[in-house]
């Protein structure tokens, strides 16, 4: 089973001593089967919070608004077991941390088992021998033994590709990676995306990718939301972000890649200034104070998104179709 | 010039089974290394780059340096003075500053991000009238606003803690800085302004760095040489613009060609090298790139390569080096011709 998925209106604040932080504000996205979605935004600007949401997953004290539609039903109108189980099932998420996916005091091997409690169909030598097939899948050379090894025996990106082939177990309808390649060396990388392309084509799900890796937005999506101070900024195919981006934002963001520049840099490229405090989050546009383009109305009024195409939008004043 | 850190022919070795299948089965199984006869030096003020595959050791290199692994034979020697016994390792370490990969989880978690700033250097002894202040002082330094001083780290976002980790090392003011993946997470804007805040400072304090990362757009900016690691070996190193302009070993050219780039019209058709890594636990026979690299022939299989010196500051450990206008240069050009469309 697998189908589509939309959030409309999405907002998420946690609660601290210090006041609310308005970490993700009035979201839309949506995703299709097939369809490989990538986030990417500013560190902190609420990538992690928008997955965590659609996962179900937000630590305690958060609160969230809005709805979120997986296949024609509001997971908030389902009652907790079977959104539980709706969610256990069909969506999975690597998370950006993998060391704390794991169970420090079991073995791998028996953690990927405990991983496929909905498969009753298998045994527990069929589980086994799924899990060495993944394994290989994602590069893990000698399964077999590698099973019987401690999470802390195993190096960062390894445990990063086993978190990967955890979630790949499940057999997921929408597979949500945040930053799944960072700890990976880059024929690691390349490997693992074309896994994930292979994956796409073979079971028709979603696959949403958080990463700040430009290049591994490029090589993977088809399409690309742009995130800043917990708003969408931008959205549209992966063709159009990369060579038609429209708001100053995600213009400055591609500016600054490294990787463009082959030459040695004394200094790396940067946007000025420092993103705004989400306990107060500003009236008018979020990036005004570090956006070149600024004028009188960017200030106090929340600019609106601009429809540039079917598929391509920009929340600019300055932006017109 | 002596460097400030030169280390020699250093192995390290891991015993193949956990604690509890060592009590369970009493004949003990080989070992295997690790880290295996790795040699490098770093100059004061130099900036070094250790790119390589994961789980190739490199995290445990950074480790074993600082004394927190211990070395099964070489020898390390800092500022001159071999560092051996537990207390030259302490001694060193309070000159060095450890960035670690996994930002949160190398935080406590019951520490406020204030007390997480400043504790280091109470410990070492430093006088610290106003530790508010200071805890304040050190956010503005990498960009994260004053009221997280009283927030814990689970409350912060993975760039916030890498940020956090940053200026928990440079409050040190060490002479070394060893940075495990330190703007991993981190998008590149601010990517881009903790590395110019290392380097401002290390022109200014004139500390030396190691900079371990698989990022290879990042490293090309920011170090002066590059040391590639593979299954515990360095198989080469040189000034790191030699080494982008003209790689010599095949590892080192696959990963400079695999790398992503950031243009969906130039996207790979297929990855440069496939295959799995093979394991410490049992490594290849002969030279341990032979499972994957597009060039190797049959003397590869059976007799490990040495380290080769190429110039004056440049090593590959390769019988066939990619030597430019070579036919070895030439074959991998070939062999790898398919990967990337446009
Ligand atoms: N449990 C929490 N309590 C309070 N604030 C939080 C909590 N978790 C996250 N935040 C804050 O919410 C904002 C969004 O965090 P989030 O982790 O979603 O960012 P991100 O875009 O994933 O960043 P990164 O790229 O650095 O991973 C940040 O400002 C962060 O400090
Ligand atoms: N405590 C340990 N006990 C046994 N084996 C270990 C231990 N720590 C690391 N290893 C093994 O040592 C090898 C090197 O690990 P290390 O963490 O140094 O790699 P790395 O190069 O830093 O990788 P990454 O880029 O993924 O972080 C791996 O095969 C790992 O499984
Ligand atoms: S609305 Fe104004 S401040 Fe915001 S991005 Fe557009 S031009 Fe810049
Ligand atoms: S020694 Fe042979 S297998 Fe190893 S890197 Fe060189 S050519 Fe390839
Ligand atoms: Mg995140
Ligand atoms: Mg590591």
């Amino acid at each position: 089973m697998s189908g589509s998925l939309a959030a409309s209106d999405l907002s998420v604040r946690y609660e601290t001593p210090h006041g609310a932080v308005h970490a993700l504000r009035h979201v839309d996205i949506e995703a299709h089967p097939g369809e490989v979605i990538g986030i990417v935004g500013e560190s902190g600007c609420g990538k992690s919070t928008l997955v965590t949401a659609l996962a179900n997953l937000l630590p305690a004290n958060a609160r969230i608004e809005g709805s979120i539609c997986y296949n024609g039903v509001d997971l908030a109108k389902l009652d907790a077991d079977r959104q539980r189980l709706l969610r256990g099932d069909e969506i999975a998420l690597v998370s950006q941390d993998p060391m704390t996916a794991f169970n420090p005091v079991l073995t791998i091997g028996d953690q990927l088992v405990d991983f496929q409690h909905h498969r009753k169909d298998l045994g527990r030598a069929q589980k086994r021998s799924r899990i060495a097939a993944m394994l290989d899948r994602v590069g893990i050379a000698d399964a077999e033994r590698r099973m019987d090894c401690y999470p802390h025996e195993l190096s960062g990106g390894m445990r990063q590709r086993v978190a990967i082939a955890a979630a790949l177990l499940t057999d997921p309808g929408l597979l949500i990676a945040d930053e799944p390649t960072t700890a990976l060396d880059v024929t690691m990388e390349a490997q693992i995306i074309h896994l994930l392309r292979e994956l796409r084509r073979e079971y028709n799900g979603i696959i949403i990718v958080v990463s700040h890796h430009l290049g591994v937005i490029a090589e993977l999506c088809d399409r690309v939301y742009v995130m800043y101070a917990g708003e969408v900024v931008e959205g549209g195919e992966v063709d159009a972000i990369f060579h038609d981006a429209r708001h100053p934002y995600t213009q400055a963001l591609l500016a600054c890649d490294p990787a463009r520049f082959h030459e040695r840099l004394e200094r790396l490229p940067t946007i000025p200034g420092t993103p705004p405090n989400l306990t107060l989050p500003p009236s008018g546009c979020v990036y005004a104070p570090r956006c070149d383009r600024a004028f009188a109305p960017c200030v106090s009024v929340a600019p609106p998104l601009v429809k540039l195409s079917t598929s391509h939008v920009a929340r600019c004043h300055a932006v017109t179709p | 010039m002596t460097p400030l850190l030169a280390v020699e022919d250093l192995s390290v070795t891991f015993a193949r089974n956990g604690l509890l299948s060592r009590l369970i089965n009493p004949f003990p199984l080989p070992s295997f290394n690790v880290i295996d006869g790795v040699t490098l030096s770093l100059m004061p003020g130099e900036t070094l780059g250790l790119v390589g595959e994961s789980g190739s050791g490199k995290t445990t290199l950074a480790r074993t340096i600082l004394g927190l692994v211990r070395a099964a034979a070489g020898r390390i020697v800092f500022e001159g003075r071999e560092v051996r016994t537990p207390a030259d390792f302490r001694a060193m370490r309070r000159r060095s500053a450890m960035m670690f990969q996994d930002p949160v989880a190398s935080l406590s978690p019951r520490l406020r991000i204030g007390t997480l700033l400043t504790e280091p250097r109470i410990i070492q002894g430093v006088p610290m009238p106003d530790r508010r202040a200071a805890a304040r002082a050190l956010l503005a330094l990498v960009g994260l606003p004053a009221s997280f001083v009283d927030r814990f780290p689970h409350e912060l976002s993975g760039g916030q803690a890498r940020r956090v980790g940053v200026a928990r090392a440079l409050a040190m003011k060490p002479h070394l800085l060893l940075a495990d993946e330190p703007t991993a997470g981190l998008d590149v804007s601010v990517q881009g302004d903790v590395l110019n805040l290392i380097g401002e400072l290390q022109r200014e304090l004139g500390f030396a760095a190691m900079i371990v990362t698989h990022n290879l757009a990042m490293i090309r900016h920011v170090s002066d040489r590059l040391a590639i690691m593979y299954l515990g070996r360095l198989v080469e190193t040189g000034p790191t613009r030699d080494v982008f302009a003209a790689p010599m070993h095949p590892y080192t050219a696959t990963l400079i060609q695999s790398e992503p780039v950031p243009d969906p019209r130039r996207r790979s058709r297929n990855p440069a090298v496939t295959g799995e890594i093979p394991s410490v636990f049992r490594r290849p026979s002969g030279c341990e790139f032979h499972t994957r690299c597009p060039i190797a022939r049959d003397r590869c299989k059976t007799e490990a390569p040495a380290c080769r010196p190429m110039g004056a500051d440049r090593m590959v450990r390769c019988h066939f080096p990619l030597e430019t206008g070579g036919q070895e240069r030439e074959a991998f050009s070939r062999a790898s011709a398919n990967q990337r469309g446009n």
